[in-house]
Parts: structure tokens; sequence; C-alpha cells
């Protein structure tokens, strides 16, 4: 089957598109190169339309236990926002937690082929991929996190050589069908199991003895020289703590020049300067990114109204719990190997703290020159509903209609801010880059971001608007492996997307010692914490290794 | 030749470490597992009004049946997560409500949560950590055979020096006999719900009046307010329905209270027969853990008014699809028109259709979730047979609703 794109406007970064008219061509699934005179099965002419390669969500709680937790608490949203079933769609309901085929109908409508889960903890894993498996219609994957499990803390804290925390990482990754490693507040989820409210970066963790700045260290190198495309996911110690941005520059030196990704930067470049002992801090962090190449980060833009914040970091959450908005909340530790809090929360701009931080995410997103290493993110439920993305992306086009929003919010928080001063406004090149191009490069997903030739044929089709947020709220044809998923808000089909994973290599000796770990002390055996690949077959998951290659710092 | 490492789905503990020797559970297993793996099949036919058909006749025949209801209810299921996500496609598809028969304890304790949150922990966390552990309402072993030996006393516990202290507080004839349960609070069974309030209130420094065993409920709020990590468990059947909103309440509130300054965690009994599965799988299909109906279109959640039980002694329903695979109960006796999907040791019945269905876990390989919600398990196929799973039964179904649609 040939289909042909005729005649639109392309911004495919990846292959150095920037808007200029170009024919494309699908062979069945992938993209094909294009030859003259070829005969086309279909053909559709986007004359005056925009193409990009479908967006990815680099990081979106969109499904494991925490989730669940976050539905079951949400109740309010579930009996308001409902969603009917179609001739070729599933019923659900949800909006800050999307009930599952939701949020995979939710996500292609916008344009989107990807969305990766940033938080799957390695006990929950079977869950979340179970979870996942009823996400249609995009490509799906997930960040194993890792740095507050007792076997990682035990070899560091016994001295153990890198090679074996490779190995155990390596083998990890494997078990789990994950995709890279994420660590959230390294050592700090496993001191507040044993009652410490807080864990700065150089303090010494119960039990080890172990600092977040060691975890910090083993877990970014095992990732580079395991080859894992994605660099170690990092949520950092003191989330939303006025004056956490010297932790967040901390972190990016503890990572001594291994690739490092901050992720939801917002909510770590807060300062304490000011009246109300609350500052941004976006400026120093941006500088830090904008100095160090091996650094990238994610926002984790806050939009106002409604949300629920789901994270693996129960210190965080614990603290947090009294801004919960309705009043509810719930922390569960989990398994010696994470945890996982939930706090409901409403945005509002007439509050200083949350007005500051939507000027924050804002001051990161402009401020860092590169496109190529920030990527757009809400952290979806946690800033907002991804859902809100239009609205951000104009946002960050249009600068008189960012700063007439700026002049609704919060009055200390307007002259808090350096937002208004700020000129720059993203093309949509720098949207495409930002969505797309970037994200795919950053996780090592060769065939996915882009429109050469080989790539799935995930694509977007846009109506050009001076309202961008309208423009990218309703594509006008969103195409997922060469099949057209949604026509003008319309979705035509619900194909299921690959799940991403990697599958480094590891020394089978190390496997032992995971046993002997897991026969001692887990309620689980080891045969049953590993996942097989046929139960996720049987699933109805389609896994798709992206290529490790091994990596040693000269 | 033995099977080692085998899951069990009966109860909420899902023991993975069973070995199986012609198909019996050897010394490790536990009453349950032992009665839950010696099930064999009596019936392997399918059957329409009576008589023997092909499982494609009889998920014809079901299609027929539930399509021409105005409101079918979809219950019974006691199933694996594949055959959970297959029943709630169909409870999606016919407009039907779905419900898990016998849910009314474990909807207490969900709707508490909806509404408070809480401060919880998983099997592997309270085996390794708690110090002090209080059981509440029942016997947690005769949920749960092998509570004591997976929670209470693992091999080698990480972090935690000795036995934890572990209390009890109920009536004298549902304590556990356990020798690990040093310390019983005896009280009778209508004054659970004032020995729980008042261990809250001691613990949040009020003062009570002496009435029920004050002093010894004194002492257990010192203890899990100077303990490391403290662990509540309750069984919420314990209480009257009517008081169960108020027990996990205040339970949820002792939970906050003692957490300011230490760590305590709780949960309630349950999750037999992947009961955890069925809400889990039901919160990320639909929104909501239970009492859905798809009737309007969208799922829609009410404790009361889709409460299978009840909508069937009600009349409200003229169709039932009763899945039951990892219980071998028999739909309720009703004349609304049956669709059942049955394990083959259930005995037969009168339902209109009767599909026989294998059991996850012995007939075919499944996935269970057990109690503490996060970790889900693999079972395998200990006995594997040509009956198929409820997921394939239900895809039957639904594949000729698609047909005929």
């Amino acid at each position: 089957m040939i289909t042909t794109l005729v005649g639109g406007s392309v911004f495919d970064p990846a292959n150095g598109l920037a808007g200029e008219t170009r024919d494309l061509v699908i062979a069945d699934e992938q993209m094909a190169a294009a030859t003259p005179g070829a005969k086309a099965d279909r053909r559709y002419d986007l004359s005056g339309l925009v193409v990009m390669p479908g967006a990815i969500d680099i990081h979106s709680h969109i499904a494991g236990g925490k989730v669940n937790l976050a539905r079951l608490m949400m109740s309010e949203e579930h009996r308001e926002s409902v969603t009917a079933r179609g001739a070729a769609t599933r019923s659900g309901s949800g909006v800050a937690s999307p009930s599952s085929f939701i949020t995979g109908y939710r996500y292609a409508e916008l344009g989107y082929t990807a969305a990766f889960e940033p938080a799957m903890v390695p006990s929950n894993a079977r869950g979340a991929h179970l979870e996942m498996a009823d996400v249609p219609m995009i490509d799906k994957g997930a960040y194993l996190m890792l740095g507050n499990d007792e076997l990682l803390l035990r070899f560091i804290a016994g001295g153990a050589e890198q090679e074996r925390i490779n190995d155990y990482v390596a083998w990890m990754l494997n078990a789990t069908a994950a995709l890279g490693v994420k660590t959230v507040n390294p050592g700090g989820i496993s001191a507040f199991k044993f009652n410490a409210r807080d864990l700065a970066i150089d303090a010494a963790g119960p039990r080890h003895g172990v600092t977040p700045r060691q975890v910090l260290h083993a877990l970014s190198r095992a990732v580079f020289e395991l080859g894992v495309p994605h660099p170690l996911h990092v949520h950092c110690n003191q989330l939303g703590v006025p004056g956490n941005i010297e932790t967040t520059l901390a972190t990016i030196a503890a990572s001594e020049g291994f690739p490092l990704h901050l992720t939801h930067a917002q909510f770590h470049s807060y300062g304490r300067e000011g009246d109300r002992r609350f500052s941004s801090a976006a400026a120093l962090l941006a500088e830090a990114v904008n100095r160090n190449q091996h650094v990238t980060l994610d926002v984790g833009q806050i939009l106002f109204g409604q949300t629920v914040t789901a994270s693996g970091d129960t210190m965080a959450q614990y603290r947090n719990r009294t801004f919960a908005k309705p009043d509810k909340w719930m922390i569960m530790d989990i398994e010696c190997d994470g945890g996982c809090g939930l706090v409901p929360f409403r945005y509002r701009d007439q509050n200083f703290v949350n007005a500051l931080q939507w000027a924050i995410g804002l001051e990161l997103f402009l401020l860092i020159e590169d496109p190529w290493r920030v990527f757009l993110t809400t952290d979806h439920p946690n800033g907002a509903p991804f859902t809100g993305y239009p609205h951000l992306i104009r946002l960050l086009m249009d600068r008189s209609f960012r700063n007439d929003c700026l002049k609704a919010i919060h009055p200390a928080a307007q002259q808090a801010t350096v937002l208004g001063s700020i000129n720059r406004e993203y093309t949509l090149a720098e949207i495409a880059i930002t969505t797309r191009a970037a994200p795919a490069r950053i996780l090592g997903l060769t065939g996915r971001g882009q429109l050469g030739p080989g790539a799935a044929a995930d694509i977007a089709v846009y109506q050009p608007a001076a309202d961008r947020e309208r423009m990218f709220a309703a594509p006008r044809h969103v195409f997922k492996n060469g099949v057209e998923i949604v026509r003008d808000g319309a979705i035509l089909a619900t194909p299921a997307g690959a799940t991403h994973v990697v599958r480094p290599a590891f020394d089978p000796a190390i496997e032992g010692e995971i046993r002997r770990f897991f026969d001692d002390h887990m309620s689980v055996r080891l045969e049953h914490f590993r996942l097989s690949e046929n139960e996720l077959a049987d699933a109805g998951l389609r896994l798709m290794a992206e290529a490790c290659r091994p990596r040693s710092r000269a | 030749m033995a099977a080692l490492d085998i899951a069990c789905p009966f109860c909420g503990l899902v023991c993975d470490d069973l070995a199986l020797a012609d198909g019996r559970v050897d010394a490790r297993g536990c009453a349950k597992s032992a009665a839950g793996f010696a099930r064999t099949p009596s019936v392997a036919e399918h059957r329409v009004a009576g008589r023997p058909a092909t499982l494609d006749a009889a998920a014809a025949a079901a299609a027929t049946l539930l399509r021409g209801a105005r409101l079918p209810l979809i219950s019974g299921l006691a199933a694996d997560v594949a055959g959970l996500r297959a029943l709630i496609a169909l409870a999606d598809r016919l407009g039907g409500v779905i419900d898990r028969w016998g849910s009314a304890a474990q909807l207490a304790n969900l709707s508490l949560l909806q509404r408070e949150g809480g401060m919880t922990a998983t099997f592997g966390e309270i085996a390794n950590r708690a110090d002090a552990i209080v059981l509440i309402g029942s016997d947690p072993a005769v949920a749960q055979p092998r509570f004591f030996e997976r929670l209470v006393r693992p091999r080698h516990a990480l972090y935690r020096p000795g036995a934890p202290h572990i209390a009890f507080i109920g009536r004298e004839s549902a304590a556990p006999a356990d020798p690990a349960v040093s310390e019983r609070i005896l009280v009778e069974g209508d004054r659970l719900l004032d020995a729980v309030s008042t261990l809250a209130a001691l613990a949040n420094g009020q003062k009570v009046r002496p009435e029920i065993a004050t002093a010894a409920l004194r002492g257990l709020a010192d203890r899990l307010a100077a303990a490391h990590y403290g662990a509540i468990a309750w069984d919420i059947a314990a209480f009257a329905p009517p008081l169960r909103d108020a027990a996990t309440s205040i339970l949820l509130h002792l939970l906050r209270r003692l957490t300011r300054k230490t760590r305590c965690v709780g949960w309630p009994i349950g999750g037999e027969n992947n009961a955890q599965g069925a809400s889990q799988t039901m919160l990320w299909q639909a929104g909501w853990p239970g009492r859905i109906s798809f009737a309007e279109g969208t799922p829609q959640h009410d404790p009361w008014l889709y409460d299978a039980e009840r909508l069937l002694m009600a009349g409200e329903v003229d169709a039932l699809l009763w899945a039951s695979a990892l219980s071998a109960t028999p739909p309720p006796p009703t004349s609304v028109p049956t669709v059942a999907l049955l394990a083959a040791d259930a005995p037969p019945t009168s339902a209109a259709v009767e599909i026989r269905v294998g059991i996850p876990g012995i007939d075919h390989a499944g996935t269970v979730m057990r109690a503490d919600t996060v970790v889900a398990l693999p079972l395998r196929a200990a006995r594997p047979s040509a009956l198929p799973s409820i997921a394939a039964a239900a895809a039957a179904i639904l594949a000729h609703l698609a047909v005929a649609a």
C-alpha cells in the first residue's frame, strides 16, 4: 500500500526541513523515498497544511499503580468528565487521571503518537505494562525507578565495583521491559521509610549511609556505560522546596559529565529571595544548561486549574499534603524498592506561589537556547493534564498572548518574574524540535520523531492558524504506522502502538546475587518478578528493542 | 516431578512459592491452596438450553440473549486480569452494569480511600519493616492462611532486629490463634468501633473516659507512637455495615496522626480470587473500581444503584452474564435469563447458556493481583486443558455481537 502526502509544508528537523514544501511517501507502515511518477493507492493533497512527525511526550504518568490510585481519588472528575463509546472506541472518564483508552485517544487527537511513563516501580512493572496494553493508538515505554532500591543502596554502601552496578541495572532493565532509568529523589524515598523527612544531596541516608550524590553518580555512569540511549532521568531531591536550585545545580555537578536528563525542572528551579522567601531561579538553571552540553531537561510546566499530582517521591508528597485540594492524599511505601504519593492540586493564578511556578516554567522554556535540549511537558498530570499542550504551545509561540496571560496573574508574581521582558517566540520549527525530533533523539528512538525513509509513518497534519492553540488542538490528519487514525477530530481507527524497551547486555553472574536477595527478603520469587516476553505478547504488547551501544569514557 | 514456584490465586496474598507434585500442593501450601489446586473438572460441556453445544454455538446464543436485554448485568468476576479486561469490554459494548459479586466490604474500604486517601504499604515492605502490628476485627489467617508466615515472620527481615509486637483488637471468638500474637484486647463485637475510636483518641492525645480496655489501648497507642514502623490491618467485615465508613475513617485518621511523628501504615484485609485485580482493571479501563453502569454509553458509578446483588433482587436487570472461574460459585438463584461462564467443577445450573471455562493457574496461564494492588503475579497452567479461558469465552461472545451489529 503506497500513500502519498502531497504539497504539505514539512517540519522535519531531524532531516533538516523547516517548512519546505515536500511530497511524502508512505509504504505500508513506514516512510519511503519519493520516487517521481510512482503510483499511489491513496493520495492526500496537503497544500497549505503543516506536516510534522507525530509528537512524543517524554514524561507523562499514563500507567501504573499510582495512576490507578489517582483515578480512585479523583472521583469528582470521573463523574463530571465522561466520554461515550463510539463505533471504534471504548467509553471512559477523567481528565487529569483519564482512563486508559481515553489516554490514548486524547493523545492521538492532539497529534501525539508516543508517550512515556516515567516512574515504573520495579515491583509494579507487570501491572504497569498490563495497563499500558489498554492505552491504544500511541507508542509507549517506561523508565524504571532505581536509586531507592535496597539492593542498589547496598551495592553502593559496600563499595561494589561499577561493573557490578552496571550488571544489576542492566538485569533490572531486562527483567522489567523498561526503556530507561529514572531516579526519583535518590535515596530520599528509602529514607522516608526510616522516617527521615528531608535528604540533602550530600547527606548520608539512613541504614546504608549512602548519599544522593553517590546514587546519582553510580546510576548516571551505569546508564552511560551500558549504552542505554536515554541519559539517567533525574527527579532531583527536594522537589518543590524554596531554594532547591542549589540541589539542582549540585545534581548537575554530581553527574561529573555523564549525560543527565533533569525532569520537571520547573519544580526544581526555586530560590528563596524576596519578602515571600520564594523566587525564580530559572535563569540560573537555564544558564547552567546552556553551559553544560551533556544536560537536557523537560520543563513540567504548570497550567492553572484542577489536577492531581502523582509521584514516586513519597517524601515530597508527604510534605505537600497540606496543599491538597480537594483535601485528601495518599502515600504508599513499596516493596523495598520505591513508593508513590498522590496529592490533588488546584493551581490558581491568584496564588503567588502557583503564579510564579507558571512563570518559572515559561522562563525555562525561553531562556534555554538550544531547543534540542528542552522538552515540552507538563509532567502530566502533576503540572497540568497533557490536554493543555496546545495552550502551552501558544504561550511559547505568541508573545502578546503570553504577556496578556502574565497580566492576569498574582501581581507580586508579575513583579518576581522576568517573563515580560523576554521577547523570544518559538517558531514552528522549534516546536517540531522540542515535541518531536529532540525527544526521539534523546530516547534513542531512531525510527520515530522524523520522516526520513524507513522511519515509522507517524505523522500529524495541521491547518495553520494564527491562534496556535486552535491549530495544535485539532490536527486535520494523524497517521500511526501509515494508518490514518484521526481526521478532523474524529477517531477513525485505534491500532495498538509499540512498547519501546532496551535490552542491555550484562554478566549473567549478577543474577545469582539478585536471586539470593530475593530468596532471603523479597515477597515474590525472582522468576515472578521478571516479566516474560510471552506474557507481554499475550497481553497484547508489541515490544520494540532500541539498540544499546556500550560506552566508556576516555 | 514437582513443579516449583507456583503462584496461588485463591487469596489476597498470592503466595508464589508453592510446589505441585501430581497436581497436589506440597507442605508450603495452605488449606486454601490445597483445595484450590485439587479442584477437578466434573462438567466440560458447554450447553445451550440444557443441550450440549460447541463454544461457538454457545457464544452465539449468549450474544443473542445479551443483545436482546435492555439492561444486562455482568457479575461474578472471579477472573484473571485477561478475563476482566474482556468482561469490561463486553459490559461497555452491551451497555450493561458490571460489578463484582460480594464486593460490599471492598467497596466500603475503597470509597473511604476515594474520599480521604490513605497511608499504606505493600506486603514486602511490611514483612521487612513493621515492628508493631495491630490486627483489628478478625484473625487474618482465616482469609489468608499464611498471613503470619508471609507478613509477620519472614525468615530474614531486613530492617527490624527482632520479632514485631503483635496486638489483636476484637471479639474473643475471632482472635488469632497464632502464637506470634502477643497481646489480645478483647471486646464485644458491637464495641469494636468504640475500641478503635478509643485507640485513635488516645493516639491523638485526647482524654478518654476509662471504659473499654482503656489501659491496654493506651499502652498500644504508646507502642505505635514509639514504633519505628507501625502497621494496622483491619477486617472491615467485622464492623456492622452502617459502621464501616466510620471505622475506616477513624483508622485513616489514626494513621495520619501517627505519621506526623513516626511511620505507620494500614490496609484492609481482603483480595481473594483476584478481587484487587477486578477493582484495578475497572479503574484503569473505566475510572471506577466497581459498580459501573455503561447504560448511558459512558461509565457511571453509583455504589448503591449498581450493586449487583441489589439489581438482581430488585429485578432491575433483564439478563445476567455470570463469570466465575477462580471460584466455583454458581450464579445466584434468579429468574433473569442467564449466561454462565463457569469453572468446570461448578455444578450444573439452570442458566440458558452455560460455557465451561478453565481456572487461571490450573487450566491456563494468567495474571492476578495481590491484595496490596502493586504486585501482579503470573500464573502458570498447572494442568493445561482445552477449556477456554474467561477471556476467550468473552471474546467469542463479543465477536458474535460485532457480527450482528
